[in-house]
C-alpha cells in the first residue's frame, strides 16, 4: 500500500524520475506520458524492446535541435522514409530569431511530407503506431512525438481465388493485408455510406479488425450486435478470421457454419449490398460476413453472373449433390440390408452376386471405404505437392481396383463412395461441405441399425436442429422457415436479376428496394422487320 | 409458459399438418363405406363449430392457456382438477398417436423389430424438438409442410396417371340412408381429427396476432378437411369399397398400387416419409401441450425440466395402453370417443363457455350497478 501511495505522490514530481522508478520496480504500472528528454525516450524503447535488431533509431539534428527517428525495419516503406522524411527534415531551413518558434509545429506543418501524420502523447499510442509500421519522431524538449504513416514492407500481391472458383466473374481475391482487402471492397462499392469501423483484438497480437457495412441498408440492430460481440472478446491472439468466427458465432454445438466466409471481394460486396455486415481481419485472406443463412451456402458466385435459367438448374443440381453427399452411403446400406424389395429385381440380383464374396456386412464395408477415402483426402491435402500425384495414383489403384479384386469391397460400394465424394465437392463453401461429410457417418450408423426409418429419424433431427439455429438473431432456415415469399427469389430458383426487386427482409428493414420499375428488357417496339 | 411467438402463417401450417396427421393414414370413417367423404366433410363442419367455442374462450382469456383459464372460470380447486384431467388426456392421446405409428411401422415394414424400440427412437426425436421450444416446432412444421405438399402432389398425379382411379366405386351415394353417415360423423370424424383442435387452446396464446387466430385455424381445418376428403375419395376409387373397409391402412394399399413406366413402383418409402412427418407433428403438439400444461399448473419456471418425465410417461402409456393392435383399435373406436372425446372436446368446453359468459354478464351488471350507484350518489 505504501508503495502505491508513494507512487501517486511521485506523479506530482518531475517526469524524469519515471524511468528510475521503473527500473527499481518493474511491476509498477508504466508511466504513460512521453518524456521531454528524447534520450530518455530512446533508451526506454531500447530497453523495453530488448535491443531488437529490427528496431532502427536514427538520431539527427534539425538545425541546432537534436531529435531522433524511430521505426521498425521491414514494416515500413524504407524508400519513403529516406526520401520524404530524413531528406526533408535535414534540408529544412529554420526561420531565424523568432522568439515564438515552435519546432514541433514547424515540423508538422512544413517538413514531414507524408499524408497521414499524428501527434502522440502517451506510450500506448506510441507502441501502437510504431509496431504497425509508422515512424515516430522524438524532439528534444517536447513531451509528445510525431507519428508518420509510413506503412510498407512486403505483402502478397492480389492473386486469383484458390478456394471458391468460378467460371465467370472477377478473378481477384483477398490478401493478408487488411487495407488491401477493404480497398478491394470499396473499389466495388463507391458509396460514402460504406462504413469501415476499425477495432483491435488480441492483447498480445493487437490484430487490426474492421467491421464493414453499408449505412442505410444494413440493419442497425445486427451491426450493434456484431460490434458488441467483437468488443466483448478478450483473447491474447487472433491468427485468422477463423478464430474470430468461433468467438462470435451463436452456437458452438453445431456442425453447420453460422457465419459465412469468402475470399472473393465480389461475394462479400454483394453480401454487404444485401444488408449484411462484413468483418475483415488483418492477416487473413478470408473475410467473414454475418448473418449467415443455410441457403446462402449453396449460392455460388456464378449463379449471378450467368442467366437465371442456367443458374437455377445448376443450383438445383448442387442441392441434389449435397443430399447425395449426405445420405448416399446410408441409402445404400439401408437398401441392401433392410429394404431389398425397394431395388429393382435385376439390380438386386446383380448386387447380391457382387456381394457374395465380400465377407463384411454392408455397413462395415461402407464405413471402411468411407474412412479410407477420407484419409486419402486428408493426406492429399497435407502432402507436399511433389508427392501428391503418387498418392492419388496409389489411392485410385488400391481403393478402386485392388480392393474389389481382393474381395474386400464390392464394386457397387466403390461406385457409391466415389459418387458421394464427388458430390461432396460440388458444395460451393467448404464449411458446409465438411458438415455433410461429418454427418454422413452419423446417418450411416442410424441406417445400419434400422434402415430407412433411421435415415428419416436422422434427417428429422437435422431439420429440428437447423430450425433451432440462429445467426446473429436471424433464424438459420430463413426464408424457408419462417417462410416468406420475398425471400424465395434466391433460394431454389434464382430469379432473373430484374425480378430480384427487394433485399432480403430479415437483413434490412426499411431500405429494401433494389431495382427500379420496368427493368425487364424488351425488344424495341414497332420494329417489325 | 414459454416466451415464444409464432406467426399466423406458422399457426396455419401447424393446424394443417396436425389435422391431417394420422387421419389420412388410417381408414377414416370407413364405417360409412363409400360415403366416407361425406362423413369427413360433415365432421369438418362440426369441428369448425366446436372450434368457434374454443376460440370464444380464447377471446375471453387471450393471454392464458386452457389450464390457466379453466381455474378462473370454475374456481381454483375445480379448475385445477379439470386442468389435470386435460393434461392426462393430452398425454394419453399423445401415447395413442405414438402407438398408432408404431403399430403401422411394425405391421408394414419393420415386422421383426420390437415396437418399443421404434417408438422410443421416435420419442427421442420429438423430445429434442420439445426441448427446443414451440417456435422451433412451428418452423420445422413449415419445412415439413413444403415436403408433404410436394409429396402429396407427386403422389396424386402418379395415382391418376397410373389409371387407378375408378370413380364409379363411389356409387351408389347414400346407399343406406343418412343415418350411418351421421352416426359415423358423431362417433368418429367429429372427434378425430377435428375435435382434437381442443389442444390448440393451449397454443393460441403464442400467436403474435391474436385477431388472426380464427381465420387461420378455420382455414387450416378446411384445407386439411379437403385433403383428407381427397385422400378418402382416392382410396375408395382405387381400392373399391370392400378393400377400403378391410384394409387397416388404405392409403398404404393405394400407394403400393402405383406402377408407372415399369420404373416408378414400390413407393412405400414416400408413404413412410409422410408417416414420420405426420406422427412427429401430431405427437409433438399433444406432448408439448401436456408439458406446458403441467408447467403452468404446477408453476414450473422452466418447462424443459418436464420434457423427459412426461416423455417417459407418454412412451409407457403408448406401450401399455393395449395388449395388441386389435385391442388398441377397439378402444380407439368404441371407448375413447364416448368416454374421453365427447366429454373433453365437446361437453366441458361448451359448459366452460356458458359459465364464462354468465360470469362476464354478472360482472358487467355489477360494474354497471356500481356505476349507476356512484351516479346516484353524485345526483344526491
Amino acid at each position: 500500500m505504501a508503495k502505491l501511495s508513494n507512487l501517486f505522490n511521485k506523479k506530482q514530481k518531475s517526469k524524469q524520475n519515471d524511468n528510475l522508478r521503473q527500473k527499481l520496480d518493474p511491476s509498477a504500472p508504466k508511466e504513460l506520458v512521453i518524456c521531454r528528454d528524447y534520450k530518455d525516450n530512446i533508451s526506454r524503447i531500447k530497453e523495453e524492446m530488448g535491443n531488437s535488431s529490427d528496431l532502427i533509431i536514427r538520431e539527427l539534428k534539425i538545425g541546432p535541435y537534436p531529435g531522433a527517428l524511430v521505426f521498425i525495419d521491414g514494416l515500413v516503406d524504407g524508400k519513403g522514409i529516406s526520401d520524404f522524411l530524413i531528406e526533408s527534415i535535414m534540408s529544412a531551413e529554420l526561420p531565424d530569431d523568432n522568439p515564438d518558434f515552435d519546432l514541433f509545429q514547424f515540423l508538422l506543418d512544413n517538413t514531414v511530407a507524408f499524408g497521414s501524420v499524428k501527434t502522440i502523447k502517451n506510450w500506448n499510442d506510441l507502441y501502437d503506431s510504431l509496431l504497425s509500421g509508422c515512424t515516430v519522431i522524438f524532439l528534444n524538449g517536447y513531451n509528445k512525438a510525431i507519428s508518420c504513416e509510413t506503412r510498407g514492407g512486403d505483402k502478397r500481391a492480389i492473386s486469383e481465388p484458390t478456394q471458391q472458383l468460378s467460371i465467370r466473374g472477377p478473378k481477384d481475391s483477398f490478401t493478408e493485408t487488411l487495407r488491401t482487402n477493404t480497398a478491394l471492397i470499396r473499389r466495388r462499392i463507391k458509396s460514402p455510406n460504406l462504413q469501415v469501423e476499425p477495432m483491435k483484438i488480441g492483447t498480445v497480437t493487437g490484430t487490426d479488425v474492421a467491421i464493414l457495412y453499408i449505412k442505410g441498408i444494413a440493419n442497425d440492430k445486427i451491426v450493434k450486435e456484431v460490434r458488441e460481440r467483437i468488443t466483448r472478446i478478450k483473447i491474447d491472439s487472433i491468427m485468422d478470421s477463423g478464430y474470430l468466427e468461433q468467438l462470435i458465432e451463436d452456437q458452438t454445438w453445431t456442425s453447420f457454419p453460422t457465419t459465412f466466409h469468402s475470399e472473393r471481394p465480389d461475394v462479400i460486396s454483394s453480401q454487404l449490398l444485401e444488408g449484411r455486415v462484413a468483418i475483415v481481419v488483418d492477416g487473413s485472406p478470408f473475410v467473414l460476413s454475418v448473418p449467415a443463412i443455410f441457403v446462402q451456402f449453396f449460392q455460388a458466385p456464378d449463379d449471378y453472373y450467368s442467366r437465371f435459367d442456367l443458374s437455377t438448374s445448376i443450383r438445383l443440381l448442387r442441392i441434389l449433390a449435397f443430399l447425395i453427399a449426405l445420405i448416399g452411403p446410408s441409402l445404400y446400406i439401408a437398401a441392401t440390408t433392410f429394404h431389398q424389395e425397394m431395388i429393382p429385381t435385376t439390380l438386386a440380383i446383380a448386387i447380391a452376386a457382387q456381394r457374395e464374396n465380400v465377407p463384411f456386412p454392408a455397413f462395415v464395408e461402407a464405413l471402411m471405404m468411407e474412412i479410407v477415402f477420407e484419409i486419402l483426402r486428408e493426406a492429399g491435402l497435407r502432402l507436399p505437392r511433389a508427392v501428391g500425384q503418387a498418392v492419388s495414383i496409389v489411392g485410385a489403384l488400391v481403393i478402386g481396383q485392388a480392393a474389389v479384386e481382393a474381395s474386400i469391397v464390392s464394386p457397387v460400394m466403390v461406385i457409391v463412395v466415389s459418387i458421394t465424394a464427388i458430390a461432396n465437392f460440388s458444395t460451393p463453401v467448404f464449411a458446409m461441405a465438411i458438415s455433410a461429410r461429418l454427418l454422413r457417418f452419423a446417418l450411416m450408423i442410424l441406417s445400419a441399425f434400422i434402415g430407412f426409418f433411421g435415415i428419416m429419424i436422422g434427417l428429422m433431427i437435422l431439420t429440428i436442429h437447423l430450425c433451432s439455429l440462429r445467426s446473429f438473431g436471424v433464424p438459420y432456415m430463413m426464408p424457408l422457415a419462417p417462410f416468406n415469399w420475398d425471400g424465395q427469389q434466391d433460394v431454389f430458383i434464382r430469379f432473373p436479376v430484374w425480378a430480384m426487386k427487394k433485399r432480403p427482409k430479415f437483413m434490412s428493414k426499411d431500405n429494401r428496394l433494389r431495382t427500379g420499375t420496368n427493368q425487364k428488357p424488351e425488344p424495341p417496339k414497332g420494329d417489325s422487320s | 409458459m414459454e416466451k415464444a411467438k409464432i406467426s399466423a402463417k406458422q399457426l396455419f401450417v401447424v393446424v394443417v399438418l396436425f389435422e391431417m396427421g394420422s387421419a389420412i393414414l388410417v381408414g377414416l370413417a370407413s364405417s360409412a363405406k363409400q360415403d366416407a367423404w361425406i362423413a369427413i366433410l360433415l365432421g369438418m363442419v362440426g369441428g369448425i363449430t366446436l372450434f368457434l367455442v374454443y376460440h370464444r374462450l380464447f377471446v375471453f382469456y387471450p393471454d392464458l392457456p386452457l389450464t390457466s383459464y379453466v381455474q378462473k372460470i370454475v374456481g381454483k380447486w375445480m379448475g385445477r382438477m379439470l386442468a389435470l384431467l386435460y393434461i392426462v388426456y393430452f398425454i394419453y392421446i399423445a401415447g395413442r398417436v405414438l402407438r398408432d405409428f408404431g403399430e403401422l411401422l411394425t405391421a408394414t415394414i419393420y415386422t421383426n423389430t420390437p415396437l418399443i424400440f421404434l417408438i422410443t427412437i421416435l420419442m427421442i426425436t420429438i423430445s429434442y424438438a420439445i426441448q427446443k421450444g414451440f417456435e422451433v416446432i412451428a418452423r420445422v412444421g413449415e419445412i415439413f409442410f413444403i415436403v408433404v405438399y410436394l409429396m402429396a402432389i407427386a403422389g396424386f398425379f402418379l395415382i391418376i396417371f397410373s389409371g387407378l382411379i375408378h370413380l364409379e366405386n363411389l356409387k351408389p351415394m347414400v346407399e343406406n340412408g343418412w343415418m350411418p353417415i351421421i352416426k359415423t360423423t358423431l362417433r368418429e370424424t367429429l372427434n378425430f381429427p377435428f375435435g382434437e383442435m381442443i389442444v390448440f387452446t393451449m397454443l393460441l396464446p403464442y400467436l403474435n396476432k391474436p385477431e388472426k387466430a380464427r381465420v387461420m385455424c378455420i382455414s387450416g381445418m378446411v384445407l386439411s378437411g379437403i385433403n383428407i376428403t381427397i385422400a378418402s375419395v382416392i382410396n375408395v376409387a382405387t381400392l373399391g369399397v370392400d378393400l377400403f373397409v378391410r384394409a387397416p391402412y388404405p392409403l398404404l394399399a393405394t400407394v403400393s398400387k402405383i406402377q408407372l413406366a415399369q420404373f416408378i413402383e414400390r413407393l412405400d418409402v414416400l408413404f413412410m416419409l409422410y408417416l414420420m412427418i405426420a406422427g412427429f407433428i401430431k405427437v409433438a403438439i399433444f406432448y408439448y401441450a401436456a408439458v406446458i400444461g403441467t408447467a403452468d399448473l404446477f408453476h414450473f419456471k422452466d418447462y424443459r425440466k418436464l420434457t423427459l418425465p412426461i416423455g417417459t410417461i407418454v412412451l409407457l402409456a403408448a406401450m401399455f395402453m393395449a395388449q395388441n393392435y386389435m385391442e388398441h383399435i377397439k378402444e380407439g373406436l368404441d371407448v375413447v370417443p364416448i368416454f374421453l372425446h365427447w366429454p373433453l372436446q365437446i361437453m366441458i368446453p361448451v359448459l366452460l363457455l356458458v359459465i364464462a359468459y354468465l360470469r362476464k354478464k354478472i360482472s358487467q351488471k355489477q360494474s354497471l350497478a356500481d356505476v349507476s350507484q356512484t351516479a346516484d350518489g353524485a345526483d344526491a
